[in-house]
C-alpha cells in the first residue's frame, strides 16, 4: 500500500517535471537545428548562434536588457535598503501608508502599472526610450527590495544598534558597521529578485519604451510572428546563464556550511 | 567617596503612561549599585536614560558634575552590558571586543594589548578567533562584559545580564561579576528582578516599584529593616503581621504586648510587624510567646519550611439540605432533567445572569441512554431585588421542564473586625446523587453555597482556604448537614532544622531584636 | 537612532510621483472623454457605458474570466499534490525539488511561452505523439493552448504558496489529530487541508491576477485573432490610441480582480470557522 503510494507520487512528480522542462529542453535542442523548422530536427548546426551574433537588433536588445537590469538593480537596492531602514524607525501610521502604496505595483496587474506609467511619461512630455525604461524598472524593483530587507530589520535585536552607540560609534558608523552587515542576506536576495524582475520584465517595459530601445522580452514578442530560430539560440544562452547562476547561488551556501562544519570538527 | 551620578527628579512618560515618577538618586564612585524591582517598575528605563538610549521627560542627569541629558550615548563615558548580550553576530570574539577601540581609532598594537588583557580578565584567552554565535550563554556573557570594559568606562551598566543563564551558571557569574568589579574598581549599576542576586553582589540596593523608589540601603539594611510591606515581601520570605505600637520599644500583636528595639512611632500607631522565618524558633507549647498548630511542612534542602497557624481565619457555617429527589423524566423525548432550589443574596440580583442561574440551580438535562447532555433552551423567571421566593423554569427544546425556587434572603454574612474581612455563604439544597457524583467536592461546595470572602479595606477577594464538613459523601443520606468555610488565619513561616508533624501543637519563640516594625502603607 | 527615519522620506516623494500620480491618471482618464487634454476636464461615465453596452466587449470579458478561472482551478488541482509530495519528502530532496520548481520561473516568460508555440504546432512534437494514437488535432491557437500557456507560467506560484503553508504547519497538530482518533484521510480533510487554505488563497491571488490581465500568452498561443481583455487594453493604448477607454477597461479588470479576491478571502474565513473552529 505504502509502496504503491510512493511509486504513484514518483510518477506524478516525473510527469510534472516533464511538463516543466519540456519547453526548455525543446528550446535548447532546436537552437542547434540545421534547418528553419521548429518541428523537425534535421541535423546539428551552430548557424542560429552565428546569425544571432550578427543580428544587430538582437545584440542591442541583449545590451539594453543587461544595462537596464544592472542599473535598476543597483539603484533600487540602494534606495530600497535605505528606505527599509528609515521605515523601521518611523512611526506606525506613516509606515503603514508607505507599505500600502509600496504594495500597489506588486498587487496591481502589471498592465495597469504599465499604462499608468505610459500616460504619466507622456503627460510630462518625456521621450520614451532608455530613461523611461530605466525609471519604470527602478519603480517596480524597489518594492521587492523593501519587502526582502524589512523582515531582516524586524528580526534584528534592537539592542545591537544601541550596543554600537554605547561603544562609541556614531549613528552613521552603527549603521554601516553593525546594521548593514546584519541585513546583508536580505539586501542580496532583494538585489537578486530585482535583477531577475528587471531582466525578465515584458509587460511594463512594452508600454514605456520607444524609439527602438527594446529588451529581450519585447524582441521575442515582436519577432514571434515569424519563425526565427535565432530566438531559440538567444533563449538557450539565457537558460544556461540563469541555470548556472541559480545553481551557484543555491549550492554555495551548502558548500560553505559543509566547509565550516569541517573546520569546526578539526 | 565622590558623587558620580545624580538623578534629579527624573520623570519618564511613554505615550501618557508614567513609567518613572520623579526619581532622585545619588550614585558614588566604585559602588556596586543594584536597581531591584519587579518587571515594569521602571528600573530598565532608568538605566537606559543613563545610557543615553532614552530621553527623560523631566529632570536632570548629572554625571561627574556635568549635565549629560543631551549628550548622545556614543559620547558618554558609560558602557552597557545588554540583555541577551547584543554581541555582533557577524564579528568574532576579538572584533567584538575591539569594536569600541577601533571606532576610537586607537593604534593597532594598543588594541591588541587591551583586548588580550580583557580576554584574560574574563578567562577566555583561547577564544579570540571564535565566532560569537558558537559560544555558550556564559561565554557570550563574559564577552559582552569584556567588550564594555575594554573602553575603560567610569560606569558599567548591566541590564539583567544573568537572566538568560541557568541557575548554576548564574551563581558562578554572580561571584565573577563581583570579583571583576573589585578588580577594575569602577561603578557598576546592575538591574535585576532577582532579590538574591541583589543581596549577594551589591554595596547598595535601590528597591523600585511602579516608577518610584521604595527604599535605598545596604543589603543588610534592606533585609533586616524593610521600610514597608512591599520591600519586606520582595526581599526574601517574611511574616508580616498587623500590630499596634503601644509605646517606644513596646508593640502589640496577636493581642499580646512584646518588647522590641524599635522606637519613634506615634502612640497606638497601627504598624506592620515583620519577623523573618529564620528568626523564629519552634519550642514546646508552654514555653512559646505564641501558640499554634503546625499546618504544613515542606523540605527545602537545608531546612524545613514549617507553617504554624496561631489563629483561625474568618469562618461561616451554612446548612446543606440533602434530599433524594429523582430527576424529571420525559419519556416521549427520552430526556431526563434536574435542578435544585437555591438561596441568593439581595445584592446578587443586580448581576444575575442566566448562566449564573443555571450554575447555581445546577440545572441539567440529559439523555438517559447515552448520558449525553442536552442544552437548556429556555429559562423563564421573574425576580425583584427584595426578599422572597421566586420560581424559575428551565426547559429543553423537546419540552422537558423543571421549576425550582430562588430564595432571596439577606443574611449569612460574617464580618471579622480584627482581620477586616467579610465572608459570605448561603444555605443550599442538593440531592444525594449530586453529592455522590461530585468529583471535586470542595470546589462544588463553594459554588453551591456561593461562598466568597473579601477584604473590607480594599474589596479584594480573599481566598477561602479551609472547608469543613461532617458527612461522608460516599454514603450520604437525605437530611441536613453543616458546612463551614474559612479564610486563612494568622500563619507564621518558620525555618527549622527539625521536622515537625502536621497537627503538632507548638509554641513560637523570638527575641526583641527579631521584631522589625514598618509603617503602614 | 530616531534620526534614521529621515531616510524614508526620499522614497515617499518617489512613490507619490511614480506610483500615486500614474494611478490617479488612470482614474482621471477613465472618467473623462476622448481628447487627452487635462485642462478640459469633464466628468463622464461614457467609457464604462460603452464597454458594458457592447456585446463584443462583454464576450471578451466573459472569455477572459472563463480562461482565468479554469487556469486557476487547474493550477490548484495539479499544484496541490505537487506541494503535498514535496512537503512530505525528505529534507535533502526538498531543497532540490523546490529548486526544480523555481528554476523555470527565473527564465524569461516570453522565452518559455515561445517554446510552446513550436511544441504545439500542427506538426509539432505533441501532435506527433498524439498521432501515434490517431488523435492528431489542432492544438495551437485554441483555448487549450492559451490555458496550457497560463497554467505553465503560473503554476509554480501556486505550488510554492501551498508548500509554504504546508511546511509552516505545526506537525504536532497532525499528531494531536491522530491521537484523537482521526485516520489519515480525516487528518488531511479536517486538519491539513483547512490549515493549508491560506496558502491556496494566496496561490489563487498569484495565479488569477496575471491570468486575468495577461496579453502576450493569448497573442502567442491563441494567435492574432484571439482576444482577451488584456489585448483590448493593449490595442486601446498602442494602436487605437483611445487612452480614456483603455483606462476605463483597466479599472474594470482591477475592480473585478479585487472583488474576486474579496470573495475568495470570505470563503476561506467561512470555511475555517464553520468547519469546527480554526479561528485566525
Amino acid at each position: 500500500m505504502k509502496q504503491s503510494k510512493k511509486i504513484g507520487s514518483k510518477i506524478y512528480m516525473t510527469l510534472i517535471m516533464i511538463f516543466f522542462y519540456l519547453p526548455i529542453i525543446y528550446t535548447i535542442i532546436f537552437s542547434f537545428n540545421s534547418s528553419r523548422s521548429l518541428t523537425k530536427f534535421e541535423g546539428f548546426s551552430l548557424q542560429w548562434y552565428e546569425k544571432m551574433f550578427h543580428d544587430s537588433t538582437m545584440m542591442e536588445s541583449i545590451f539594453y536588457t543587461i544595462v537596464i537590469a544592472l542599473f535598476a538593480t543597483l539603484i533600487s537596492t540602494i534606495i530600497g535598503t535605505i528606505t527599509a531602514i528609515g521605515l523601521s524607525k518611523s512611526n506606525r501610521i506613516l509606515k503603514g501608508i508607505v507599505e500600502q502604496i509600496n504594495d500597489l505595483p506588486i498587487m496591481n496587474p502589471e498592465i495597469v502599472t504599465g499604462i499608468g506609467l505610459l500616460m504619466f511619461f507622456s503627460a510630462l512630455g518625456v521621450k520614451k526610450g532608455f530613461m523611461t525604461l530605466l525609471l519604470a524598472h527602478i519603480m517596480f524593483c524597489i518594492p521587492y527590495v523593501i519587502l526582502s530587507v524589512s523582515p531582516k530589520l524586524r528580526s534584528l535585536d534592537p539592542n545591537l544598534a544601541d550596543a554600537a552607540l554605547d561603544l562609541g560609534a556614531t549613528p552613521w558608523q552603527a549603521l554601516i558597521k553593525v546594521i548593514v552587515p546584519q541585513i546583508m542576506p536580505g539586501i542580496i536576495s532583494g538585489a537578486l529578485i530585482a535583477f531577475t524582475m528587471s531582466f525578465d520584465d515584458f509587460i511594463i517595459s512594452y508600454f514605456v519604451t520607444g524609439n527602438g530601445v527594446n529588451n529581450i522580452s519585447i524582441l521575442v514578442y515582436t519577432m514571434s510572428k515569424r519563425v526565427n530560430p535565432s530566438i531559440n539560440a538567444l533563449s538557450s544562452i539565457i537558460i544556461v546563464i540563469i541555470t548556472v547562476v541559480l545553481l551557484f547561488v543555491n549550492i554555495i551556501p551548502i558548500l560553505k556550511e559543509k566547509k565550516e562544519r569541517k573546520n569546526n570538527e578539526t | 567617596m565622590r558623587k558620580l551620578i545624580q538623578f534629579k527628579n527624573i520623570v519618564k512618560d511613554f505615550d501618557g503612561q508614567l513609567v518613572l515618577k520623579g526619581i532622585n538618586l545619588d550614585i558614588y564612585e566604585n559602588e556596586f549599585v543594584t536597581l531591584l524591582g519587579p518587571s515594569g517598575c521602571g528600573k530598565t528605563t532608568l538605566l537606559r536614560i543613563l545610557g543615553g538610549f532614552l530621553n527623560q521627560t523631566e529632570g536632570r542627569v548629572i554625571f561627574d558634575n556635568e549635565e549629560i541629558s543631551h549628550v548622545p550615548p556614543y559620547k558618554r563615558e558609560i558602557n552597557t552590558v545588554f540583555q541577551k548580550y547584543a554581541l555582533f553576530p557577524h564579528m568574532n570574539v576579538y572584533d567584538n571586543i575591539a569594536f569600541g577601540l577601533k571606532i576610537k581609532k586607537e593604534p593597532k598594537d594598543i588594541i591588541e594589548q587591551k583586548v588580550q588583557r580583557m580576554l584574560k580578565l574574563v578567562n577566555l584567552e583561547e577564544y579570540a578567533k571564535r565566532n560569537v554565535t558558537e559560544l555558550s550563554g556564559g561565554q557570550q556573557q563574559r564577552i559582552a562584559i569584556a567588550r564594555a570594559l575594554v573602553n575603560e568606562p567610569m560606569v558599567l551598566l548591566l541590564d539583567e545580564p544573568l537572566g538568560a543563564l541557568d541557575l548554576k551558571l548564574r551563581k558562578e557569574m554572580q561571584h565573577e561579576l563581583k570579583k571583576i568589579q573589585q578588580e577594575v574598581g569602577i561603578t557598576f549599576i546592575y538591574v535585576t528582578h532577582d532579590q538574591e542576586e541583589a543581596l549577594t553582589m551589591s554595596d547598595k540596593i535601590v528597591v523600585m516599584k511602579d516608577g518610584e523608589i521604595q527604599q535605598i540601603g545596604s543589603p543588610t539594611d534592606i533585609y533586616n529593616e524593610p521600610v514597608n510591606e512591599f520591600v519586606a515581601k520582595f526581599i526574601g520570605e517574611s511574616n508580616i503581621i498587623d500590630g499596634i505600637m503601644i509605646d517606644d520599644y513596646r508593640v502589640m500583636f496577636e493581642d499580646k504586648i512584646f518588647d522590641c528595639v524599635d522606637y519613634g512611632f506615634d502612640k497606638n500607631e497601627k504598624i506592620d510587624v515583620v519577623i523573618r522565618p529564620e528568626d523564629l524558633d519552634i519550642v514546646p507549647r508552654k514555653d512559646g510567646k505564641l501558640k499554634g498548630i503546625v499546618r504544613s511542612v515542606l523540605f527545602k534542602g537545608v531546612h524545613y519550611e514549617t507553617i504554624v497557624e496561631t489563629k483561625v481565619g474568618t469562618s461561616i457555617t451554612v446548612q446543606m439540605k440533602v434530599s433524594d429527589e429523582k430527576p424529571v423524566v420525559n419519556i416521549e423525548a427520552n430526556e431526563k432533567m434536574s435542578a435544585n432550589d437555591f438561596y441568593l443574596d439581595v445584592s446578587d440580583i443586580e448581576e444575575l445572569t442566566e448562566a449564573t442561574i443555571v450554575a447555581r440551580a445546577d440545572a441539567q438535562a440529559w439523555n438517559p441512554d447515552t448520558e449525553e447532555l442536552i442544552s437548556i433552551q429556555k429559562i423563564t423567571y421573574d425576580i425583584k431585588p427584595e426578599n422572597g421566593t421566586y420560581p424559575v423554569t428551565f426547559s429543553t427544546a423537546a419540552g422537558t421542564s423543571v421549576t425550582i425556587n430562588m430564595i432571596v434572603k439577606d443574611e449569612n454574612r460574617v464580618v471579622n473586625k480584627e482581620y477586616q474581612e467579610e465572608i459570605f455563604a448561603v444555605n443550599f439544597f442538593k440531592t444525594v446523587d449530586e453529592l455522590k457524583e461530585s468529583i471535586a467536592l470542595e470546589t462544588d461546595l463553594k459554588t453551591w453555597a456561593n461562598a466568597s470572602a473579601w477584604s473590607l479595606e480594599d474589596d479584594t477577594a480573599v481566598e477561602i482556604t479551609s472547608i469543613h464538613y461532617d458527612f461522608d459523601p460516599e454514603n450520604i443520606v437525605s437530611g441536613t448537614y453543616t458546612v463551614t468555610f474559612a479564610t486563612e488565619g494568622h500563619e507564621y513561616m518558620i525555618d527549622t532544622t527539625d521536622k515537625y508533624e502536621v497537627g503538632n501543637e507548638v509554641g513560637l519563640m523570638f527575641q526583641p531584636q527579631d521584631i522589625h516594625i514598618m509603617k503602614k502603607g | 537612532m530616531r534620526q534614521f527615519k529621515n531616510m524614508a522620506y526620499p522614497y515617499m516623494i518617489w512613490i507619490s510621483i511614480m506610483i500615486v500620480v500614474p494611478m490617479f491618471m488612470i482614474f482621471m482618464y477613465a472618467f473623462t472623454k476622448h481628447g487627452n487634454d487635462v485642462a478640459t476636464f469633464w466628468f463622464t461615465f461614457d467609457n464604462f457605458i460603452r464597454f458594458f453596452s457592447d456585446i463584443i466587449f462583454i464576450n471578451v470579458l466573459k472569455q477572459s474570466l472563463y480562461i482565468a478561472v479554469i487556469t486557476t482551478i487547474i493550477c490548484i488541482l495539479l499544484g496541490y499534490p505537487v506541494a503535498y509530495i514535496i512537503a512530505n519528502s525528505k529534507e535533502k530532496n526538498k531543497v532540490f525539488l523546490i529548486l526544480l520548481i523555481t528554476l523555470p520561473t527565473w527564465i524569461n516568460m516570453l522565452v518559455r511561452t515561445y517554446a510552446w508555440m513550436g511544441i504545439l504546432q500542427d506538426n509539432g512534437i505533441l501532435n506527433n505523439i498524439l498521432s501515434l494514437f490517431g488523435l492528431q488535432t489542432k492544438l495551437l491557437h485554441t483555448d487549450f493552448a492559451v490555458i496550457l500557456g497560463m497554467v505553465y507560467n503560473f503554476i509554480p506560484f501556486m505550488i510554492l504558496q501551498i508548500h509554504t503553508s504546508l511546511t509552516k504547519m505545526d506537525k504536532s497538530l497532525i499528531e494531536a489529530a491522530s491521537d484523537l482518533g482521526a485516520d489519515k484521510i480525516q487528518c488531511f480533510l479536517k486538519i491539513i487541508f483547512p490549515l493549508s487554505l491560506p496558502g491556496v488563497i494566496s496561490g489563487i491571488t498569484l495565479v488569477f491576477l496575471p491570468a486575468m490581465s495577461s496579453f502576450f500568452i493569448p497573442k502567442l498561443l491563441g494567435g492574432g485573432q484571439y482576444v482577451l481583455i488584456g489585448n483590448v487594453i493593449e490595442s486601446q493604448f498602442l494602436t487605437a490610441g483611445n487612452w480614456n477607454f483603455g483606462s476605463a477597461i483597466s479599472l474594470i479588470i482591477a475592480v473585478i480582480i479585487m472583488i474576486s479576491m474579496y470573495i475568495t478571502k470570505k470563503i476561506e474565513v467561512k470555511n475555517s470557522t464553520g468547519k469546527g473552529g480554526i479561528i485566525h
